[in-house]
């Protein structure tokens, strides 16, 4: 059997991490047979939905406040098995299965998040969560890393290979970028290694250029380029990923592939995160705007 | 890394050379004879074009290449091409296909989904 791999996805909120992280993995399971254990570390609490055809879970926080402490759950309490074919009981379409877990976080204004994901990843760990059946352990993680609360994953050397969900967009590259400085931060005492660009498009010129570029001088990979699709949104709202909504469809194919690339890859690096000249360089080679001039900075385009 | 398709060893780093990308590519294929013959389309599946692939060229074996080793099942003999593997197909063939492809490369850096028929 081989060794569990624990994996992570970061990126900036609202790029579609989850949604990415939740369809990849069903591939995963789907079309390759992993078995995967999936660790939300998002106080919204949102990362197992699409598996578990739940609003949202409640999660290890919400459970240990109400039970008391953390020390008054069970495994059973905050580990669910995925619905239908992420099921382990079933084996119908694969012998792969996901459980689902969240760790949750305080209320908004309160408290930090971090805590909230240590806790949960040690207890999880404790509980025997963890076990040998498992293929992977993936993360899914909130935002940029604007505090060393999100970055407890990598801190904590629990995720070793870290795969970031971007676009071409300047704040996604920007915090694509971010990101990378955490995991340099802590490459050398944790272990943890960037393992890829994830590009979920949002179809602009010159995007994918944009992002191979931005993967090449960070010294990793655009591992694959995600187009955009309606099929995920029906998905969505089904509260499904597209991989169970429509498996046959091009944007499973999609999602099918990057999984197979996350399986295979092998390419897991200490980044060289770039200084913001270097990304607004970038930005100005491949994206759409010539050189701006100094003198235009602050004008509208009217007056431009 | 993955170009095309291909898994290279993460000893050759993040920046793989196009000629091994190609040899790579060409091995075990023979697209000789064969017409390759790509369909656009926007992403709410509106077809716009038809378009031939010049033989000969990188492009005509990358897009065998694909046609006879991905998993992708066939819909009325065509087999959508991911959208990594266009735009790194068009990469390559701008760089070694020169004019052949100029039109073809252009196209195929859109934001449009291409599907490839080998016949």
């Amino acid at each position: 059997m081989s060794a569990l791999r624990q994996i992570a996805f970061y990126g900036k909120g609202g790029i579609g991490k989850s949604t990415t992280s939740q369809n990849t993995l069903a591939a995963m399971c789907h079309y390759f047979g992993k078995k995967i254990l999936i660790v939300g570390c998002d106080p919204k609490a949102d990362s197992t939905r699409l598996i578990l055809h739940e609003k949202a879970q409640s999660t290890i926080m919400q459970l240990a406040s109400e039970a008391g402490t953390v020390e008054d759950l069970e495994l059973e309490d905050v580990c669910k098995p995925g619905a239908d074919e992420f099921h382990p009981d079933n084996n119908e379409i694969t012998e792969g299965y996901i459980m689902c877990t969240e760790s949750g976080g305080p209320e908004p204004g309160v408290g930090c998040a971090g805590r909230g994901v240590i806790t949960a990843i040690n207890f999880l760990e404790e509980e025997g969560a963890y076990d040998d059946d498992l293929d992977f352990v993936s993360y899914d993680v909130l935002g940029d890393v604007v505090c060393g609360g999100f970055a407890m994953p990598i801190r904590e050397g629990k995720a070793q290979e870290i795969y970031i969900v971007m676009s071409g967009e300047m704040m996604a590259m920007y915090a694509a970028n971010n990101i990378s400085k955490g995991i340099l931060k802590y490459a050398n005492t944790g272990g943890v290694r960037l393992a890829g660009l994830i590009c979920n498009a949002r179809m602009t010129d010159k995007e994918y250029d944009l992002a191979k570029n931005l993967a090449e001088q960070i010294g990793t990979q655009m591992i694959h380029f995600v187009p955009r699709s309606n099929h995920v949104q029906r998905a969505e709202l089904r509260r499904m990923t597209v991989v169970e909504f429509a498996p046959n469809s091009d944007q499973a194919m999609e999602y099918r592939e990057l999984a197979r690339k996350i399986i295979a890859n092998d390419l897991k690096v200490i980044p060289i995160p770039l200084e913001m000249d270097d990304l607004e360089n970038l930005l100005m080679e491949f994206g759409l705007e010539e050189e701006v001039e100094e003198d235009a900075i602050g004008k509208k385009a009217e007056d431009a | 890394m993955f170009v095309c398709g291909y898994h290279f060893p993460a000893s050759e780093g993040n920046n793989v050379s196009f000629d091994k990308v190609i040899e790579k590519v060409k091995e075990g294929i023979d697209a000789t004879g064969k017409t390759v013959t790509l369909t656009s389309e926007t992403r709410e599946g509106a077809k716009l074009e038809t378009l031939t692939v010049p033989e000969g060229t990188f492009a005509h074996t990358a897009f065998v290449d694909f046609y006879e080793n991905t998993d992708v099942q066939a819909k009325d003999g065509y087999k959508m091409i991911y959208y990594t593997n266009k735009y790194q197909i068009s990469e390559i063939s701008k760089s070694v296909d020169g004019d052949a492809t100029k039109d073809l490369c252009k196209k195929l850096d859109d934001m449009n989904l291409y599907r490839v028929k080998v016949a």
